[in-house]
């Protein structure tokens, strides 16, 4: 019988060496927990806050905690009671993010939510699944996401298979509506995994819509000189140009467009960065006018969208598609969790799959899962005018008409 | 030996790890510390030992990394041959470029540079090139089993790992022991003077070269493994150059345990730092990055030439009392 009280020197160094050890080596390096008095349910919130992604990573994690401060000022998950946000910041890459979530599964959180890039969202999904842990990915496109075979892993957003034959088919109804007059484009990808998989199906897709693609430029993310791009750009004068990148590199693109005067028939984005962006075209209006773009994009007849939208531009930020599938996710998962009645991993993986929520922002409908795949999600198309972005397509949510080609 | 019982002093410590820590975080935290500490292993054979600084050994561990990938999902190659398949094309990678590189003569910051821009290129061709899955990379299944080298525990991939740094260890000793050892750091003091010698430098630093890439190239495979998932910028990204270097420059250049200690160190430091700094995105990469430049400011000789330093100070600094006493009396 081990005496109580009493400590050999076996166990005092046991203790404090290997503890003081595992101390230093990060096993109490636990994420941070937002506190909510005795609130059972814990709910991982991953992001990139930091590195290459951090703007559109610290967006993501603004409403997903919007979300959780709403869910919990109006008394938490019915049944279960507040939610305590787990943040993680999977510092714009795969093993930060798989990191974030061995640390989210020690702090024992029922459901994460988010990832943001595609690379991340592959890495840290099959993490979580090694330990049957529910993962709902907020933005994250490339189709092998959900085509893994993980029970764990739903998407609430679109992938690019209906992205790209939404934009595919919205791109060649515009250019047939204004009487073709774009015939030549240019593709300007970000090389990783959304980009180039984004420039594959529209190298594939584009000459079957009877456009010729002059030129195909991959960059890496960050990039931070346009000048020989957009040079390359100039020297072909395509009809159209479509760039597929992340934010700060878009931006970029554009301006150095602006500033070089490449001015095409259009700017056509697919998942443009910084196209359906209200920060761009507030700080570069003139870089951003007429810009078109088929991204996510907010139910703009939903009261609770534009309510959110209030509320993110009175804290000074910008209301982003990030903002708003964070926050859509995290009332997924509550309303999951409600139905299950727990905050059990295999309830609420169920919950999860059958899931028929209607009450988020977004133009889905309700919520239906198929191999983790929200089947109602679709991308609009929105273009950049008066100032504004406006959906153009498709007709049921329009709120203007395309501008194409763009006037001299 | 006796030079190998350090090293088996500290392997066994680490091994016992698991069974007192079970928490998956520390072990991620360890396995992920570990695989930097052999990805630096390699480069302080060529950098510590050769005196070659290299800017790439991204160019290593990427090959491993894709190779290891590639075998698997392309070629239905067992994952352990896979793993094999993933360290001999980056040795050979090592080979064929120091051939090119030390045949040619360049040296100092004009090697660190072509190690660089080769590292780059491989990157870009990996971002393109069908075989790698250009920019979409290559996701390997999750299918846990041993015949996949894929584990459920993280104890089991923090003992793979720990075994790889014991032979890496091992190797470094046994190099530094050697009369191959001895001519490398003869290369690495004075080259024209070893040449002089009749060291066929050259050769010496090419063979070094693959020993290096090799056991880079092995952390690539195992993060392979690991991660299950690879594309053009983590494989052949600088991050991995960065940290091959760093962790030896940080823990001792040309000393066994150097890059072990700068890994652990530099991991320790970084986790601590996010520790410290809770939700403020950021504010941690600041505190870690100025804390390093302190660590090398005050030890430019890392952490082990600091640790020998100071042991020397005190040794002389324990007679001088009474000998300052003597001389004033």
């Amino acid at each position: 019988m081990p005496k109580q009280g009493k400590l050999s020197r076996r166990q005092f160094l046991a203790t404090t060496a290997l503890g003081a050890a595992a101390a230093a080596t990060g096993s109490v390096a636990m994420p941070s927990v937002l506190r909510a008095q005795g609130a059972p349910v814990k709910l991982g919130v991953l992001h990139p806050v930091t590195g290459a992604l951090s703007y559109s990573g610290q967006q993501g994690r603004l409403g997903a905690t919007l979300a959780i401060e709403e869910i919990n000022a109006a008394g938490g998950v019915k049944g279960l009671g507040k939610i305590d946000a787990v943040l993680g910041d999977a510092q714009s890459t795969p093993d930060g993010g798989t990191a974030e979530v061995e640390k989210m599964n020690s702090a024992d959180v029922c459901c994460i939510v988010g990832g943001y890039a595609s690379n991340i969202c592959l890495a840290t999904t099959q993490a979580a699944a090694r330990y049957e842990l529910p993962y709902v990915v907020d933005v994250g496109v490339a189709d092998g996401i959900v085509t893994r075979g993980l029970k764990n892993t739903f998407r609430f957003g679109p992938g690019f298979g209906v992205i790209s034959k939404t934009a595919l088919a919205n791109l060649a109804a515009i250019n047939e509506q204004a009487g073709k007059p774009a015939k030549t484009v240019m593709i300007v990808h970000e090389d990783s995994l959304f980009g180039s998989g984004l420039a594959k199906l529209l190298n594939a897709q584009l000459p079957q819509q009877g456009f010729e693609i002059l030129e195909t430029i991959p960059h890496p993310t960050p990039t931070r000189d346009f000048n020989n791009v957009v040079l390359k750009i100039k020297a072909q004068n395509p009809d159209l140009i479509i760039p597929a990148n992340y934010y700060n590199e878009y931006v970029l693109l554009a301006r150095t467009m602006q500033q070089q005067q490449v001015k095409p028939k259009g700017i056509y984005s697919v998942l443009g960065g910084a196209a359906s962006s209200y920060k761009f075209v507030k700080e570069f209006p003139e870089a951003a006018r007429y810009i078109m773009d088929c991204n996510h994009w907010f139910d703009p007849r939903n009261e609770k969208a534009l309510a959110l939208k209030k509320k993110v531009e009175s804290k000074d930020q910008f209301y982003t598609y990030e903002v708003y599938m964070n926050y859509s996710c995290v009332y997924l998962v509550a309303d999951a969790l409600e139905r299950a009645g727990s905050a059990n991993r295999a309830k609420l993986t169920d919950a999860l799959a059958s899931s028929t929520f209607a009450g988020h922002v977004m133009p889905y409908g309700p919520t239906k899962f198929v191999n983790g795949q929200n089947e109602g999600a679709a991308p609009v198309n929105t273009q950049v005018l008066d100032n504004d972005i406006k959906v153009i397509l498709p007709s049921g949510f329009a709120n203007a008409k395309p501008v194409f080609p763009r006037p001299a | 030996m006796r030079p190998f019982l350090p090293i088996a002093a500290v392997l066994a410590v680490l091994a016992a790890v698991p069974f007192v820590v079970h928490s998956n975080t520390t072990l991620n935290f360890l396995v992920v510390a570990l695989m930097i500490a052999l990805a630096g292993q390699g480069w302080n054979i060529l950098g510590g030992y050769g005196g070659q600084y290299s800017f790439g050994h991204a160019a290593f561990f990427g090959t491993g990394t894709y190779v290891t990938a590639i075998l698997q999902v392309r070629y239905g190659v067992n994952a352990w041959f896979g793993f094999v398949g993933g360290i001999v094309a980056g040795a050979a990678l090592g080979g064929a470029l120091g051939a090119l590189v030390f045949r040619s003569g360049l040296r100092g910051s004009y090697f660190a540079l072509v190690t660089l821009a080769f590292a780059e290129v491989l990157r870009i061709i990996a971002s393109v090139a069908p075989i790698t899955g250009a920019g979409v990379g290559t996701l390997i299944k999750l299918d846990l089993g041993i015949r996949t080298f894929q584990f459920q525990s993280r104890a089991a991939f923090y003992w793979i790992i720990l075994a790889l740094v014991g032979v890496s260890l091992v190797l470094a000793q046994l190099i530094e022991r050697s009369r191959f050892g001895a001519w490398l750091i003869a290369v690495r003091e004075n080259e024209d003077a070893a040449k002089a010698l009749g060291v066929d430098a050259s050769t010496v630093k090419t063979v070094a070269m693959v020993i290096s890439a090799a056991i880079t190239a092995a952390a690539g495979c195992f993060y392979a493994q690991y991660f299950l998932f690879v594309d053009s910028g983590i494989a052949y990204g600088t991050w991995i150059s960065i940290e091959a270097l760093l962790t030896p420059i940080i823990g001792g250049v040309g000393t066994v345990f150097g890059p072990l200690l700068g890994a652990l160190v530099v991991k320790t430091l970084g986790e601590a730092a996010k520790l410290l700094t809770g939700d403020a995105p950021g504010l941690d990469l600041i505190i870690y990055g100025t804390v390093l430049v302190l660590v090398i400011w005050i030890m430019p000789r890392g952490l082990i030439g600091g640790l020998a330093s100071a042991r020397k100070l005190m040794r002389r600094e324990a007679p001088a009392a009474p000998t300052g006493e003597v001389r004033h009396g």
